[in-house]
């Protein structure tokens, strides 16, 4: 990869605070376009890491380039190219979710009709005047992503999107985070590899500030090595079926079962509030 | 510019929700209508003189509570990280919430011009001294914001904030009391820098560049180091 066309670069960071360490030597690279998970358990140093891309965090020493442009020298332009969703939602209690949405479209330099966008893609225009404290968590967490996506930024950095929503908003989120224009760029955290699945192609898996594995999903989901199945779908009863296929003696098979189709809790529970 | 105006507006429009600024809103001005009377009443003198000073006297105690909120509350509830995330400048967020304040404040200022038409109607007030009065008070208050704002920068405790102002005006308004046991030129110093030292001209109608050129320095070098302050923040 080439530097110019990199919209993450990120070359030997390092973060201290004091003693601990939470940013250890990382580098990466990640293209325009590319949507990747960042996955670690708590206090890997997920926060600490999207802190100093945003150029809220000062690196103890290393090097990130958003765009090509170094995130202290440059910072306001840095800024300007991404869209960032913090930890903790960063959300004002007395505003309205309308006022709170204008006040970033203006800080942020977005057009103000993009407000209406936001509140459409986040699901929120019934919520729109409603006060920001009296909300739900998911729906606060929303308004935080309402926030992000102002301007159409180039790059999203999402801190646990996911985080506090039930399974219904996760697939919004999700939803929202795949339709998003061609070439946006997203890094997101999280502690969940289950919550990223369906979003991410990639994902950097980070422990104890260190960067430990940076895979595409598929092969991190499958592995290198291990078990095989095939999987063979049946109506009705397939014992019969069952007893031709052992009849076959294929070689390498160890054991062939019937078993009944589970459905994932996550699709029961959505079915069930459809 | 425009980033500025929508935080002092977003500033200002956060203080008409607060109900610690509606009860220090509703109670200076209560106080105030208070000293009026019982001023005017036993002076039966068409000045503000004497009003003015009780005025200040309360900008010490109810400035840092307006203040105290100002980035001492977005620093502990996470809304500084979107703050300083978006592209503003740290010069824009200082000085639109200091117009915020300011902005309040002024409000709260305002309220008290009808005291202007009572004074005429009863009697033939210097008008030019009560002009120049005014604008001493509000330059005072002005600073005192900028102090207040200060402080805010420096913790994520509103009591703390409000603490460390207080004690801050507090010193500047009564050192002139210590100024008495000092001599020589760490006197005039003293003198200089206390508040009561300027406010006084204002007060009997005199504008002078010292004095202007006192609150508009310290206003300035207030909200400079709130500037440091908040950008050394995020480097702790
Ligand atoms: N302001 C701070 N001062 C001191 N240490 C900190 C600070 N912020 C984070 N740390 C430490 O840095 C390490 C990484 O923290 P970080 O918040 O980046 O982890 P995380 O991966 O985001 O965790 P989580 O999943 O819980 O959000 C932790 O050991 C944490 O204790
Ligand atoms: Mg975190």
């Amino acid at each position: 990869m080439i530097d110019s066309t990199s919209m993450i670069k990120v070359k030997d960071l390092v973060r201290k605070y004091g003693e601990v360490t939470a940013v250890d030597s990382v580098s990466f690279e990640i293209a325009p376009g590319e949507i990747v998970g960042l996955l670690g358990h708590n206090g890997a140093g997920k926060t600490t890491l999207m802190r100093i891309l945003t150029s809220y965090l000062p690196a103890t020493s290393g090097e990130v380039l958003i765009g090509g442009k170094d995130v202290r020298e440059n910072s306001l332009a840095v800024r300007r190219k991404i869209g960032y969703l913090p930890e903790t939602p960063p959300l004002y209690p007395d505003m309205n979710v309308r006022d709170f949405l204008a006040y970033a479209a203006r800080l942020k330099d977005a057009p103000a009709a993009d407000v209406d966008r936001v509140l459409a893609e986040c699901d929120l225009a019934d919520a729109a005047d409603k006060v920001i404290g009296t909300l739900s968590k998911g729906f606060k967490q929303r308004v935080g992503i309402a926030q992000a996506i102002l301007n159409d930024p180039e790059l999203l950095i999402l801190d646990e999107p996911t985080s506090g929503l039930d399974p219904v908003q996760v697939r919004q989120v999700r939803k929202l985070i795949t339709n998003l224009k061609e070439k946006r760029t997203v890094l997101l955290s999280t502690h969940v590899l289950s919550e990223i699945e369906h979003m991410a192609q990639r994902v950097l898996i980070i422990k104890a500030g260190k960067i430990i594995a940076d895979e595409s999903l598929n092969t991190l989901l499958t592995g290198a090595e291990g078990e095989q199945e095939i999987v063979i779908r049946m109506n009705g009863d397939g014992d019969d079926a069952v007893r031709k296929i052992r009849d076959l003696r294929l070689p390498g098979v160890e054991t062939i079962e019937v078993r009944k189709l589970q459905q994932s809790l996550e699709s029961v529970f959505i079915k069930l509030n459809e | 510019m425009n980033k500025i105006i929508a935080i002092a507006k977003k500033e200002l429009a956060a203080f008409f929700k607060s109900p610690t600024a509606a009860i220090v809103l509703v109670v200076t001005i209560s106080a105030f209508n208070v000293f009026f009377y019982l001023i005017i009443g036993e002076r039966k003198e068409a000045s503000l003189h004497e009003v003015f000073k009780v005025m200040e006297f309360f900008f010490i105690f109810i400035i840092p509570v307006l203040t105290m909120g100002v980035f001492s509350e977005e620093k502990r509830s996470g809304t500084m990280e979107f703050l300083m995330t978006t592209p503003t400048t740290n010069t824009e967020i200082v000085i639109g919430k200091f117009l915020g304040s300011l902005g309040f404040f002024s409000v709260l200022m305002g309220i008290t011009l009808v005291y202007y038409p009572i004074l005429e109607f009863f009697g033939s007030p210097d008008r030019l001294a009560m002009l120049s009065g005014y604008v001493g008070l509000w330059l005072e208050g002005a600073l005192f914001i900028a102090i207040g704002l200060l402080a805010s920068s420096l913790t994520q405790s509103q009591l703390i904030a409000a603490i460390v102002s207080y004690a801050i005006l507090f010193t500047l308004y009564f050192s002139t009391v210590f100024t008495k046991s000092l001599s020589g030129s760490s006197e005039d110093l003293l003198a200089a820098l206390t508040t009561a030292s300027h406010s006084q001209n204002f007060a009997v109608g005199l504008i002078t560049p010292v004095d202007l050129t006192y609150y508009l320095a310290g206003i300035v070098a207030c909200i400079f180091l709130a500037r440091v302050h908040i950008e050394n923040r995020a480097l702790e």
